[in-house]
């Protein structure tokens, strides 16, 4: 399926995030206009000095999930800024890239 | 009873297993969601059996003293929390208050290996006590919201805010309370002749899964303690062993004004001396999003919890036997 450069050009947010602030990201990008996102478990990692894994904590308030996300930047970019005021006070990360999608109409 | 004959039950010895294994680095793990069954499980058990009992006795002014009492220890024990956490610790505002929130509300594991050492021990309680661990639940996480955004600026007051809904639903509507409630209730309406339908369900196989549980619990505490402690220091450490004791002497001040026996004042000492880690974690990672969980969760799973298991319950049953006279 050929791509053609500009109608295929989307952003990709990724957002590793822990899972009580998840609702409230997901809020976010639905008022921004994003029509689809998917939520993935993060199993373990390590940042701030400390190595984390998923399963170790019983309230699971410490778990962290993964928001992955492809929109038209117009649409994502509003949404981004409060992502980070978001951020502000939380354990994350947070990262956007330029990909091309085979499917177009489904952003 | 002695304190030995509560160490070497099954309960606290598969605890010790688990605490042993994790410190030890063992790879072995119980996967989330079955040890959520699992705590679901216990949970329905006590609530039932609790409803059960409740049924066959009359609401009276000491139950609703100890209700009222109960609801005043959750408020009020934080305070006292973190008055101690401030002037002998370098915590922050924010972690201490998240911290005293923690020694407010209730573990609900611990209540239920008391139970087990009473049932050990011969020594009867009553049913209405799983209702009072609901109620200590959730005003503690109010005290502790309320001490740490009483510092806070004025922004970050209104940012920690802004989950209401969320923190609403989290704070009143956590698994804890629902099912421990719920069954209650279910327990109450279903008397003798419905639970002994469940019986064969919740009755014989309740010690196997306590100890696969406390297994579990075992392994959170060893991690917990493992990452944790390098980073708490000596005051917070003592905190975690004195606050208990603080906390059941208070409940056994007024379980003997309120004329409570040795199993019911037991479990009233047991409930002030725990500290939570399940609703209050969660509650707290949504208001206090910059309390670092690394300090309240390392002390109330690593060190207050295992520190009621081996030493607490054991301490307590003597002491309220002690003060009803037995």
């Amino acid at each position: 399926m050929p791509l053609s450069p500009e109608a295929n050009k989307k952003l990709r947010l990724e957002l590793i995030i822990e899972s009580p602030a998840l609702r409230r990201a997901e809020d976010l990008l639905q008022e921004a206009g994003v029509t689809g996102w998917t939520v993935v478990p993060a199993m373990r990692g390590f940042g701030g000095e400390t190595r984390w894994s998923r399963g170790t904590d019983i309230s699971e308030s410490t778990d962290m999930v993964v928001i992955i996300c492809i929109a038209d930047e117009h649409t994502l970019t509003p949404a981004l800024q409060k992502i980070l005021t978001l951020l502000d006070r939380r354990i994350g990360v947070v990262n956007v890239s330029d990909v091309r999608v085979l499917r177009p109409g489904l952003f | 009873m002695n304190v030995l004959d509560t160490l070497i039950s099954p309960v606290p010895m598969f605890f010790a297993l688990g605490l042993f294994a994790a410190l030890l680095r063992t790879p072995m793990s119980v996967p989330q969601s079955f040890a959520k069954g699992l705590a679901i499980y216990l949970m329905m058990a006590i609530g039932l059996k609790g409803g059960v009992e409740m049924s066959k006795t009359a609401l009276d002014g000491q139950i609703f003293a100890v209700f009222g009492t109960a609801a005043a220890f959750s408020f009020g024990l934080p305070f006292i929390a973190y008055f101690f956490l401030r002037t002998t610790s370098k915590l922050s505002r924010t972690d201490a208050a998240a911290t005293a929130a923690h020694y407010g509300s209730i573990s609900i594991v611990t209540f239920v290996a008391a139970i087990d050492a009473l049932r050990i021990a011969g020594i009867p309680s009553s049913g209405y006590l799983v209702a009072v661990a609901a109620i200590m639940e959730t005003p503690a996480i109010i005290t502790g919201l309320w001490l740490a955004l009483k510092g806070q600026s004025k922004e970050d007051a209104e940012e920690s805010a802004s989950d209401r809904s969320e923190l609403a639903r989290e704070v009143l509507l956590n698994a804890s309370i629902v099912v421990l409630l719920g069954a209650l209730l279910i327990g109450f309406v279903a008397g003798d002749d419905g639970y002994e339908r469940l019986a064969p369900f919740f009755t014989a196989p309740f010690q196997g899964v306590l100890c696969l549980f406390m297994l579990d619990m075992g392994l959170n505490a060893g991690r917990g303690l493992r990452r944790g402690w390098r980073k708490l220091g000596l005051a917070p450490i003592a905190f975690g062993l004195y606050m208990p004791l603080i906390g059941a002497t208070i409940a056994a001040v007024a379980g003997t004004l309120i004329g409570l026996p040795a199993g019911d004042k037991t479990l009233l000492m047991v409930l002030s001396a725990s500290a939570s880690y399940i609703a209050v974690p969660a509650a707290m990672r949504l208001a206090l999003p910059e309390s670092d969980p690394s300090v309240y969760l390392t002390l109330s799973l690593g060190v207050t919890f295992p520190f009621n298991i081996a030493v607490g319950i054991p301490l307590y049953i003597a002491a309220a036997t002690l003060l009803t006279g037995g």
